[in-house]
């Protein structure tokens, strides 16, 4: 793993790319490449897709390094991007070409279940028990972190639906926590 | 979260299923969300996706991105011209006309400024304007294309693309453009009605003259005849006080026979533009 043997922070070689150095992106890359493609494959099933959303995200971080404000993981701010990108490259394909992965099983081992209990408490229980729909638009909205319309391009459901499943969603979560 | 960040970490089974896609939405989930804020746990997805498919995938985009890195920012001209539905290389071609160029296409505003101050300023109904419109698409055109001007002259010639194509293509934006921005100038002429497009067939008659005269000619050389020529004439007519006769019914038929015997002229000898070696 090259890329983990420099010794600079994420942060050092985004300040370091924004001078125009080549080889701290080529760094940043080689460490944030493999889970940026792994999670946007999640997002879209189109691997030409999917291949050109990481080409545009790491141009985007070259000419827009300086804009990284400091704060915050570099990875947050460059999942940020990508995810924006890719709604982006969606709204450039016609609609019967994209197609979007669905979640491929839900059922839960009893060792995901300890994993899970310990990062998420009761919450992890109570997003299984969401539809597939439901539980769609509050990964695009709260893990995401993409705004209503961004999250209604990435799934392809108007805003005004976006913001109904939201509030169904919410209210089954608050249903089973309490 | 019921523990601090830091305490938990993806096992070694764990990252093997998120890598094949194997965990359900809400693991899934689970995983992103520490990923973003774990650089230990980035780095053990990186090493388990060590297959050769997957370095061979980020590689080329990898190459990709350094590719895209190194060419050269599309210019505005060229954005627009993609835009709208032209081809890349016929994109690239019409950006690189030197006519087309925002300091040729500035000068040619300030000319027809003056030409257009002029005429205000004295009642000659725009006789001025009339000397200086037909000129600038007759300038244009022939910066256009040819050995003087263009810097990629020679690599053009090499090119297995006709020279007529990108002659015609260049000439035909140039005209478009020039031409606009003198409709756009005559607007502004205090004469009103039929004399103010007076200058539109004396400007295309001449365009296409002297695009017909580079068959033979370079285009700087045939540019200077037909200017000269034009200049000539409308001095006389303006010493013998008798420039409306350019608005006049015969003198516009008569541009309008230039146009298409000139055009005849390009039509036959087109092929000349291949052929003849750099003038």
């Amino acid at each position: 793993m090259d890329a983990y043997a420099d010794p600079r922070t994420d942060a050092e070689l985004l300040a370091a790319v924004a001078d125009g150095d080549r080889d701290a992106m080529s760094v940043l890359y080689g460490r944030h490449a493999p889970w940026l493609v792994l999670r946007l494959s999640r997002r879209c099933a189109d691997p030409s897709i999917v291949d050109e959303t990481v080409q545009d995200t790491f141009l985007a971080v070259w000419r827009s390094a300086g804009k990284y404000t400091g704060q915050g993981e570099v990875a947050a701010w460059m999942w940020g991007i990508g995810v924006r990108r890719l709604i982006d490259t969606l709204r450039r394909q016609p609609v019967a070409t994209v197609v979007l992965t669905e979640p491929t099983r839900t059922e839960i081992s009893a060792e995901e279940q300890v994993l899970l209990g310990v990062e998420y408490g009761d919450l992890a229980g109570a997003l299984h028990t969401l539809s597939p729909e439901l539980h769609a638009v509050v990964q695009a909205t709260v893990l995401d972190g993409l705004t209503t319309r961004e999250a209604s391009r990435l799934l392809g459901i108007p805003p005004g639906t976006v913001k109904t499943r939201m509030m169904r969603a919410r209210a089954a979560l608050r249903e089973e926590l309490v | 979260m019921t523990t601090a960040p830091g305490s938990w970490h993806l096992d070694s089974a764990l990252v093997r299923r998120y890598v094949d896609a194997a965990t359900d939405a809400v693991t899934a989930a689970s995983v992103e969300a520490h990923l973003l804020r774990c650089a230990e746990c980035r780095r053990s997805i990186a090493a388990g996706t060590v297959d050769s498919a997957s370095v061979a995938r980020r590689s080329a985009i990898w190459t990709d991105v350094v590719d895209r890195l190194d060419a050269p920012r599309v210019g505005l001209l060229e954005r627009v011209l993609r835009r709208i539905g032209v081809r890349d290389g016929d994109a690239r071609l019409l950006a690189a006309t030197p006519s087309l160029q925002l300091s040729w296409l500035a000068s040619l505003l300030l000319a027809l400024g003056f030409a257009v101050a002029a005429a205000r300023g004295r009642d000659t109904a725009g006789a001025l304007f009339l000397l200086v419109a037909p000129l600038l698409p007759v300038a244009g055109v022939a910066a256009a294309y040819g050995a003087d001007v263009d810097p990629a002259y020679e690599l053009s010639m090499a090119a297995p693309y006709r020279a007529t194509r990108l002659l015609l293509l260049r000439s035909v934006s140039v005209l478009v453009a020039s031409l606009g921005l003198a409709g756009a100038a005559a607007l502004a002429l205090p004469a009103s009605g039929w004399s103010q497009a007076a200058w539109l067939l004396p400007a295309l008659g001449l365009s296409v003259t002297t695009l017909a005269l580079s068959t033979r000619l370079s285009p700087a050389l045939a540019a200077a005849g037909v200017s000269l020529t034009w200049v000539s004439v409308v001095v006389r007519l303006l010493q013998l006080d008798r420039t409306a006769d350019i608005a006049g019914a015969s003198t516009q038929l008569s541009f309008l026979v230039l146009i298409v015997a000139a055009t005849a002229v390009l039509a036959v000898r087109r092929d000349q533009f291949d052929t003849r070696s750099a003038a």
